[in-house]
């Protein structure tokens, strides 16, 4: 067997001594985590993403504005993803401790379609524009994931993407 | 603000089903078995509270999200730490400004077919043995790992004054300590109960 990392050392420690035990919250939201499986759905992977001459925010909203994340990370806060034929580009932005998601399934998937944008504990629903793109406000800190229902397809699925800023 | 939410999925009859090899009650069990572990390995990435939790959540979320590619049931336990460590080692990175916050990079993710062995021994059998190597060392190595062990959100100037150390030299005393430790762990490997 490989050396232990030092954390698993400490953990073992810890665990050993009934010190620093799981919160009851974090086992609620791990047990509830099951619910959010989509079977049958397709995962999308991520894909290299260029920096974007207009953010999927910017064209959502219509403003000149870039994301809190682009500026405190000094990288884009675009995410894009593939599979089944769609890409969809994911854009969080973190304002005032809720995160607004903006961003674009192409091609357009058309108005019998269905985006949710998901985090473990709400799931917001879009019917995207005819050009694929939707926005979603509000979210709490955290874990998203975006799912495209397509009448007919089994649906698509973002990676889980943490966002805290 | 969030102005609505989905009443779910509108295209059910229609979505592919293919069988899940979990169901909600072996999920529950595997929760209730490796929460804690995960925790700790979280944790020991000197994550606070709410990130260790958003560390441990991540790992749930990517077995959700692999669920399809399970084939080995009995490797998911190596795998969620193997995972949780990932997740962890991502986020401190983040905090301390040393990497990407991107968390959907491919490599993050382990292999569901072949995690990180050395996860075993993040257990209770193997720390109590742990502790009884932990008891050999002389001071200050064995005050200052007992301290880290049982105060997990004990800052280096806690133990520093506890242990009447210079704060500057925490870290690097705690790193030798450390490798006198896994020297000792190793020198009695065949007395490992693993």
């Amino acid at each position: 067997m490989t050396a232990p990392a030092d954390e698993y050392l400490l953990a073992a420690l810890r665990i050993a001594a009934g010190a620093d035990p799981v919160p009851g919250r974090v086992s609620a939201d791990a047990r509830a985590a099951f619910a959010l499986r989509l079977p049958g759905g397709i995962a999308a992977a991520p894909m290299e993403t260029t920096a974007m001459e207009t953010t999927a925010m910017e064209k959502a909203t219509g403003a000149g504005v870039r994301s809190t994340a682009y500026e405190e990370h000094g990288e884009p806060a675009a995410h894009r993803y593939a599979a089944a034929g769609l890409t969809i580009d994911v854009e969080p932005v973190v304002m005032a401790g809720r995160v607004d998601v903006a961003g674009q399934v192409s091609p357009a998937p058309g108005v019998e379609s269905l985006v949710e944008v998901r985090t473990p504990r709400i799931t917001a629903g879009r019917v995207p524009a005819e050009d694929g793109r939707f926005v979603v406000t509000g979210l709490p800190l955290g874990w998203i994931s975006v799912v495209c229902h397509r009448p007919g397809h089994p649906p698509v699925f973002t990676r889980w993407l943490h966002v805290r800023p | 603000m969030l102005d609505d939410t989905s009443p779910g999925p509108p295209l059910g009859p229609t979505r592919l089903e293919r069988p899940t090899p979990l169901d909600q009650a072996a999920w529950d069990d595997l929760v209730a078995r490796f929460d804690g572990r995960m925790w700790a390995v979280a944790r020991a990435f000197g994550l606070g509270p709410a990130d260790a939790a958003d560390a441990v959540q991540g790992a749930w979320l990517r077995l959700v999200e692999s669920l399809d590619a399970i084939r080995d049931p009995d490797r998911i336990g190596s795998w969620l730490i193997t995972t949780t460590k990932n997740e962890a080692a991502r986020l401190s990175r983040s905090r301390t400004g040393s990497g990407s916050a991107v968390s959907d990079v491919p490599d993050d993710i382990p292999d569901l077919g072949a995690p990180d062995p050395a996860a075993a021994v993040v257990d209770a059998d193997y720390g109590r043995h742990v502790w009884g190597r932990l008891d050999l060392l002389g001071e200050p190595c064995r005050s200052l790992l007992r301290l880290y062990a049982l105060h997990p959100d004990a800052r280096y100037t806690q133990i520093a004054l506890r242990l009447d150390l210079p704060v500057g030299s925490i870290g690097p005393t705690r790193a030798r300590c450390v490798s006198r430790l896994r020297a000792l762990l190793e020198e009695n490997v065949h007395d490992s109960p693993r």
